[in-house]
Order: structure tokens, then C-alpha cells, then sequence
């Protein structure tokens, strides 16, 4: 991994190398690998103590935990991405993601064609909608603070979801494709070739087009650098109007790919995006607001959680345990969970930066004021040393 | 004979509407605390409603125990039972719903607007969820029945009780009314209005913003858990579907809006008008599919909340100007 020939030729050979080295690890790229590995390698030794300890079902919940990641990360990423650029919560997401599955589901049932066919001109549907709804609405919301755009966006939410009851009926639907067999890769542990293969590569693959688009384009910079400053990226001559329009086009997209993908594993009924539409925040603010990698990350989070929590609901719920009724029920408390503590212990999120918040509270207060006493007591220290 | 019978019926109806839209108003008064004066946006209206209603109908039901069929539990039943008078259920509900309200404040409300938004949503949502599913404790979705009422008649009046409701619930909105009018004009009130306005400029000031901020939230969410005690008083049974976000949160974020953020007198104008779109829809349920009407009128209010806050965010009445003299 530590390759030192790639870093001294890239010092050698220029700027112009570096730039177009895909996989040039820098110190801190290096350490944040090293990182990510250590916490791969504590959840593998985690799952698989839990398997060793009660069998082989953890598997299939660590498998479910991964799906609903999948579908979790492409919406969060269309989530964060217009927070990030616009600086409001989109209330309509979820109503957006159910849209989606309604016009894919319309493609593929009422006219017969691929549920792929489906996807698509669902994605492009959603793309015309969220610029839409950007020139009719939003953009007449600038500058009044995030409630004014909250409040709207509410509005949509409630026109298309109850759109749907009139237009669709009440009842749960399902997309006309054979489901195929579920394969038992051990007795206990099935895999579904639609419901988990597709998902997961769906997720996986626009993971790595969000991760391209951000890293390797014009567009990609250019809505990066919007969302950090918007001032200074007008001043660069960054035209940030048609960044916006882009963004939503994107945000839009991404939540039809994300219903789509919910209604595969489950069914199409108008309530189905609303419904995951907290698990979403959730792993949009524990990924840190505006972050598209943070969103991976709190989407991997939030996900695992939701599913894994399940084999220890039921546990607790069984009559000589707590006895509680329907205790699998709250597995959806578990993103809320996660997003309390970390609005009280890091309000930026895990992968976002510090902002200008101080910590008042009681407990948090104490903390911030320990840390920021122990940095103040190690810079004295150091500015002592380098003195003396 | 026959015209008095309609007459009555008719003034029963409009005193049970009027119990509803007095509940909404109460509801909507303690969002204006929170968002019209202190600029706290909740999102989470229904939780702490929910929370105030069926604190106040665990209290003041009597006991319930479950039906059991063969070994199988055919009604859950619900917790408590203890037959407690309405003051006693209204004075809990207020009670825990201001706790709740505080405890969901501390973590969120030192951070932007949106992450109190995003929290209290979840809140509420899950709230409802245990409401749902702890059937032992709640009755789940058999909901909360033989709620004793404020006065029993017999025989039954629907006339007279409805009367009774309807004084009752004026009595608490004009008591909730002059109280929230005379502590937003008191030097706490002020603090508010100036937290809304510019939280650090108020800091700087010496005020402890925070404090500030989460009493508020507690004292709104206290005024929505004694709507929610007044509702179970108009409602035949409790059912967790009414609390529910499209109904018992994005309305009343319209009603404030329609009437004007920071004039309570404005918030109650536009809890009866909002209210009375449903009231309107109700009579129309002769001629249009009930399903669809009701859906119809979620997505006025959809559009409503667009228009309003796009063109006039002020509201009807809008808050009185405070000109220094």
C-alpha cells in the first residue's frame, strides 16, 4: 500500500502526473485507508463472533443490513447534495423516491416494458421534476433562511403523495419481474439475485459514479465548490445557477433510482418513500450535511444498524426476556438513536468539518470546554518546548 | 317540534366543529410560541399532542383489561385506568408533554433550524410507532375507548354535551389566549422576540439565549399536550392515526401561516378557516368519493403552504410593528 516510488516519481515527473494518478496516496490519504481497514476488519471479527455465538442468521441480517444500505446511500447522496447546495432539508425526498417507483411502475406495468426500461424513464422524469420544481419554487425561496424551502417542500410532499392516492389508489403493488430463485448459499442464509445482487450493484455502481463525477469533472468541482462558498464560487465565475439546476437534476434522479430499488425489495404504495425518508436524514446528518462520502458512510452506518438490531429486538421481546410486544418493530428507532448522539457529540457529522457551533449544552458543554482546555494546555506545552 | 330537532341538531354539529377548530387553535397557539415568537421550527406537532392526549386518557379512563379468547389476546386493552378527573389528565398531559418537549430540545436546539426540524420529525414519528405497536400500554391501533365525558346527561343529550364541550374548550382557549398574550408582552416574551431576531446580538446582551430557548420549546409543548387532553374530550376514541404528521402537523403549521406567525389573535382566524376546509369537505361527502375529497384537501393545504410562504408569509394578520418611541 505505502508504494514510495509512486510519490518521489510524481514529485519527478510534475504536477500534470499527479493530477491525472487516480490512486496517488498521499500521508493522509494512507492513514485514512489504514483506518477504514481497522474498522472493516473490527466489524468482520464482530459479525462473526455474533454468527459463532447464535448461528447462522446474523449473516442474513448483516445481508439485509447491506441491501438497505445500498438503497439508503443513493438516496442520502441525492439528499445531501441539494442540502449542501441550497442549505435546506428536502422534506419531499421521500414523496419524490415513491414518485419514482410510481412512474417506473407505470412504464413496467402499464406498458409492458422492462422494469430497466422503467428505471430509466424514471430517472429522467424525476431529472425534469427536480428542475421544475427548482425554477417554479425554490429558486423563489433564496436567502429566507431553511424554514421558508422546509415549509415548501413539505407542500410538494403532501401534492404528490396524496397525487398518487388519487391518481394510483391506496393498495400496495408490485413490479411485474420474476424474482427468480433464491439461492441458499448455506441452510439459513438465502440470496436473491434481484433483491440483493441488483441492489447492492446498483449502490455500489452509483457510489462510483458520484465518487468520478466529484473527483474527476468540471461539473463535479464546480458543484463542490459551490456548496462550500457560494460567494466566492459566483466570484470565481463558476455559473452557479446552472450548478443548481444540475444538482437538482441529480438529487431527483437518484431518489427514482432509490424508490425503485425500495420497491424491488418490497412493494410500490404511496406511503413506501415517506416512511424511509427519516433513516435517510439520519444517515445524511451522522454522515455530516453536504458530504456525498459522508453519506456513504452514515448510509452504511444507519442501514447496518436498522437490520442488525432486529435478532436483539426480538430477543428482548420474547416473554422471559422484557416481554415487549412487537419488539421488532423499533428497529426504525435505532437511526434516531444514532442521530440524537450525534447531534449531541458532533453536530458536524462524522465525515463533515467542524462548523462555528459551540457546544452549550450541559454534557456536551463540559466536554468542548475539557478538549479545548487540554488543546490550549498541549499548544502552551509545544510553544514551551519550541522555545526552550 | 321537528323544526327545533333540526335546529338543535344543526347547533350540536356546528358545536362539535367549533370544539375541533378550539383544540387546533390551542395547538396552533403553542407552535406560534415556539416558531411565530422564538423562531423554533417544530416539526414533531403530533408527537407531543399524541403525548398530551393519551396521557390525559390513560388517567382519566377506567381500567381496561385485555380480552382474552383461548390463550389468544383478541384486544390488547391499555395501561392505567385510573378514572382521575379531566383537570387532573389535563394538568399530566401538560405535564409530560413539556418534558418531552425539553428533553427533545437540549440536544438539538443549540443547532441550526433544520436539525430541530429533523429531530422532532423523527420524534414524533416514533412516538407514534410505540403508540402503534406497545399495544399493552396503548391499545395500539384499537386505540382508546369509553373515555368518560366532561358532563353525562341522561338520557343521553348530544345537545347538552356538545354545549358543554363547547364552553369548556372556549373557557381553556381564552385562558390559554390571554395567558400567551401576556407572556410574550412580559420581559421573557421579549427575550424571545429578540432570540428570533438575532440570537447572538441577545447573547451578547447577557441573556442566556439557550435557557431562553428551551423554555419556550417546554411551555409550547405544554400547550399542545393540553390539546391534546381537549381533543380525546371531543373525540368518540382514541386512534394513533390521528396524530399522524399530515394531519396533525403540516395543518397546523398552515393555520399559523394563513393567520400570521406571531399574532395569536391571527393564529385562532386561521385555525377555524383551515379547519373549516374540512368541515366543508365533510358536507360535501354526499357528492364526492369521501377517500378523494379527503386526499384533495391534503393537497390544498400542500399548495397552500407553497403560496403562502412563497407570497405572503405574513399572514392575515400580521405581528404588530413594535416601533421604539
Amino acid at each position: 500500500m505505502a508504494d514510495p516510488s509512486a510519490t518521489e516519481s510524481s514529485v519527478v515527473t510534475g504536477r500534470r502526473a499527479l493530477r491525472w494518478r487516480p490512486f496517488h496516496l498521499t500521508a493522509a490519504l494512507r492513514k485514512r485507508i489504514l483506518r477504514g481497514l481497522i474498522v472493516v476488519v473490527a466489524f468482520v471479527a464482530f459479525v462473526g463472533g455474533l454468527t459463532a455465538a447464535f448461528g447462522i442468521n446474523i449473516l442474513q441480517y448483516t445481508l439485509y443490513g447491506f441491501r438497505t444500505s445500498a438503497i439508503v446511500i443513493v438516496a442520502a447522496i441525492g439528499l445531501t447534495l441539494i442540502y449542501g447546495i441550497r442549505g435546506f432539508a428536502n422534506f419531499a425526498y421521500g414523496d419524490l423516491m415513491t414518485l419514482g417507483a410510481y412512474v417506473a411502475l407505470f412504464v413496467n406495468v402499464n406498458a409492458q416494458l422492462s422494469i430497466v426500461w422503467g428505471a430509466i424513464t424514471s430517472f429522467f422524469v424525476l431529472v425534469l421534476v427536480g428542475i421544475l420544481l427548482e425554477i417554479l419554487i425554490f429558486s423563489r425561496l433564496e436567502g429566507r433562511g431553511p424554514v421558508a424551502p422546509i415549509v415548501a417542500s413539505v407542500g410538494v410532499g403532501l401534492i404528490i403523495q396524496n397525487g398518487i392516492y388519487v391518481v394510483a389508489e391506496a393498495q400496495p403493488r408490485l413490479f411485474l419481474v420474476s424474482l427468480g430463485q433464491e439461492v441458499t448459499i448455506v441452510p439459513g442464509l438465502g440470496f436473491s439475485w434481484l433483491r440483493d445482487g441488483l441492489t447492492l450493484a446498483v449502490g455500489f455502481s452509483f457510489m462510483l459514479f458520484i465518487h468520478a463525477l466529484l473527483t474527476y469533472t468540471n461539473l463535479g468541482k464546480a458543484m463542490r465548490a459551490t456548496a462550500d462558498n457560494l460567494e466566492l464560487a459566483k466570484a470565481t465565475g463558476i455559473d452557479t445557477k446552472r450548478v443548481t439546476y444540475a444538482t437538482w437534476a441529480l438529487s431527483c434522479g437518484f431518489a427514482s433510482t432509490a424508490g425503485v430499488l425500495l420497491g424491488l425489495i418490497s412493494d410500490v404504495q404511496p406511503l413506501r418513500g415517506v416512511t424511509s425518508l427519516l433513516l435517510i436524514f439520519a444517515a445524511v446528518i451522522v454522515g455530516g450535511i453536504g458530504s456525498a462520502y459522508g453519506a456513504m458512510l452514515g448510509g452504511l452506518v444507519v442501514g447496518l444498524s436498522q437490520e442488525m438490531v432486529v435478532p436483539l429486538l426480538v430477543w428482548l421481546g420474547r416473554p422471559e426476556v422484557l416481554g415487549i410486544p412487537h419488539a421488532d418493530a423499533y428497529n426504525v428507532a435505532v437511526p434516531f438513536l444514532i442521530l440524537i448522539l450525534v447531534l449531541l457529540f458532533r453536530p458536524s457529522g462524522i465525515a463533515g468539518r467542524q462548523t462555528a457551533i459551540v457546544p452549550r449544552g450541559v454534557v456536551t458543554g463540559a466536554i468542548a470546554r475539557a478538549r479545548a482546555a487540554r488543546r490550549t494546555r498541549l499548544a502552551a506545552s509545544g510553544a514551551g518546548r519550541r522555545g526552550g | 317540534m321537528i323544526g327545533t330537532a333540526i335546529d338543535t341538531g344543526i347547533l350540536t354539529n356546528v358545536a362539535y366543529f367549533a370544539s375541533f377548530a378550539i383544540v387546533y387553535s390551542v395547538l396552533a397557539i403553542g407552535f406560534n410560541l415556539q416558531w411565530g415568537y422564538t423562531g423554533l421550527f417544530n416539526a414533531g406537532i403530533g408527537g407531543f399532542f399524541l403525548i398530551g392526549a393519551y396521557t390525559a386518557a390513560i388517567i382519566t379512563t377506567p381500567y381496561d383489561p385485555p380480552t382474552v379468547l383461548g390463550g389468544v389476546v383478541i384486544v390488547p386493552g391499555h395501561w392505567g385506568g385510573l378514572s382521575l378527573p379531566f383537570v387532573v389528565g389535563a394538568i399530566l398531559a401538560m405535564v409530560f408533554s413539556g418534558l418531552a418537549a425539553a428533553l427533545i430540545a437540549i440536544p438539538t436546539l443549540r443547532l441550526r433550524a433544520d436539525y430541530l426540524a429533523i429531530a422532532t420529525l423523527a420524534f414524533a414519528e416514533i412516538i407514534r410507532r410505540v403508540t402503534i405497536n406497545f399495544d399493552t400500554f396503548t391499545g395500539g391501533t384499537n386505540g382508546i375507548t369509553r373515555i368518560p365525558r366532561l358532563a353525562s346527561f341522561e338520557p343521553p343529550d348530544p345537545f347538552a354535551s356538545g354545549m358543554v364541550l363547547l364552553g369548556v374548550g372556549a373557557v381553556v382557549l381564552l385562558a390559554v389566549f390571554l395567558f400567551m398574550n401576556f407572556t410574550v408582552e412580559s420581559p421573557w416574551g421579549r427575550i424571545l422576540r429578540a432570540i428570533r431576531e438575532d440570537e447572538v446580538a441577545t447573547m451578547a446582551l447577557g441573556k442566556n439565549t439557550l435557557l431562553s430557548k428551551i423554555q419556550s420549546f417546554a411551555l409550547g409543548g405544554a400547550i399542545m399536550g393540553l390539546a391534546g387532553a381537549l381533543f380525546i374530550e371531543t373525540k368518540p376514541y382514541l386512534d394513533p392515526q390521528d396524530f399522524s404528521p399530515a394531519l396533525a402537523t403540516f395543518p397546523i403549521w398552515v393555520m399559523v401561516i394563513v393567520g400570521g406567525a406571531a399574532n395569536n389573535r391571527g393564529v385562532i382566524v386561521g385555525a377555524f378557516l383551515i379547519y373549516g376546509m374540512e368541515y366543508v369537505s365533510v358536507l360535501l361527502k354526499d357528492y364526492v368519493p369521501s377517500n378523494t375529497i379527503y386526499y384533495v384537501r391534503l393537497m390544498i393545504i400542500g399548495a397552500l403552504l407553497i403560496i403562502l410562504i412563497i407570497y405572503r408569509p405574513q399572514g392575515l394578520l400580521p405581528e404588530r410593528r413594535r416601533v421604539l418611541k
